[in-house]
């Protein structure tokens, strides 16, 4: 049997982890939602499509000699089409690369750069940009 | 600009290694209980485990802000995430239990904390190996 100092160890040791844990995603929850407002707020002269617009032309500069014009994919790099992943996500492979395969643009593109290069790839995920755009 | 993917680097490496370890350190020290250093392995355990529970807010939060806030995601981050989640709130939960507890456990006690341990470990092991995924081999991106 347990004994009662470890009963009131766990009701500590469940209340802390918990608490910590709502805490963490609560925070979580809403610096994601300030980024939100802070990106909407930075971008407000960029409607979503004029950013996309805007990404698709650092990805023709940058990207598109091996992912393809159109981002279908080259001999050298996948499609990004049908991409699964998050924006987030998107913004960590163009910021760190891939060790071996693709290199990192964080030096060439800034915060806002890389935003309108995800928000073009999320735009020909969804097929409103695609073979479009400057 | 604060350079989260560095500083999650450099901080979540702490609390996966202190982890393992005070499981290792338990699980020797229980085995081989009659020996003089049994004591002293139970002693490293403790603090390598409340270590690891306060490194491992720093990881958390370099985490949450390299993700923007992203909690969850899909592909390996959502991989990893699903392990990060359990794994960071057993390990607050199995420090703060050591922390009340100390030495004074009962044989009952001392299996279910080894067990939530192990388990501890295997949540934590599996987030280290889905986050060298997102940034090693990249996969997720097609």
């Amino acid at each position: 049997m347990m004994t009662s100092l470890e009963i009131k160890g766990a009701v500590a040791a469940v209340v802390t982890s918990v608490v910590i844990l709502l805490a963490t995603f609560t925070a979580g929850g809403i610096y994601r939602d300030h980024r939100g407002r802070e990106t909407e707020l930075g971008n407000k002269p960029l409607a979503a499509e004029d950013l996309a617009a805007k990404g698709r032309g650092f990805f023709l500069r940058s990207c598109a000699q091996c992912h393809g014009r159109d981002a279908d994919g080259g001999e050298d790099a996948p499609s990004l089409l049908n991409l699964q992943i998050s924006g987030a996500h998107m913004t960590l492979v163009i910021q760190s690369g891939i060790k071996d395969e693709m290199p990192s643009f964080s030096k060439k593109y800034d915060a806002q750069d890389t935003a309108a290069i995800v928000a073009y790839l999320k735009s020909v995920n969804k097929g409103v940009l695609r073979g479009g755009g400057p | 600009m604060i350079p989260w993917d560095k500083l999650h680097g450099a901080t979540t490496h702490f609390p996966i290694a202190l982890l393992l370890f005070s499981t290792l350190c338990d699980f020797v020290s229980v085995t081989f209980k009659k020996l003089p250093f049994a004591r002293g392995l139970r002693l490293v355990s403790f603090y390598g485990l409340a270590v690891a529970a306060v490194g491992s807010l720093g990881a958390v939060v370099s985490g949450i802000a390299l993700t923007k806030g992203d909690l969850w995601g899909r592909g390996y981050l959502g991989w990893h995430h699903r392990f990060v989640w359990p794994a960071f709130g057993l390990l607050v939960a199995l420090a703060v239990w050591r922390l009340v507890v100390r030495d004074e456990t009962s044989r009952v006690g001392l299996c279910v904390y080894l067990i939530l341990m192990l388990l501890a470990s295997g949540f934590v092991a599996a987030a280290g190996y889905f986050g060298g995924e997102i940034l090693l081999s990249g996969s997720g991106v097609p």
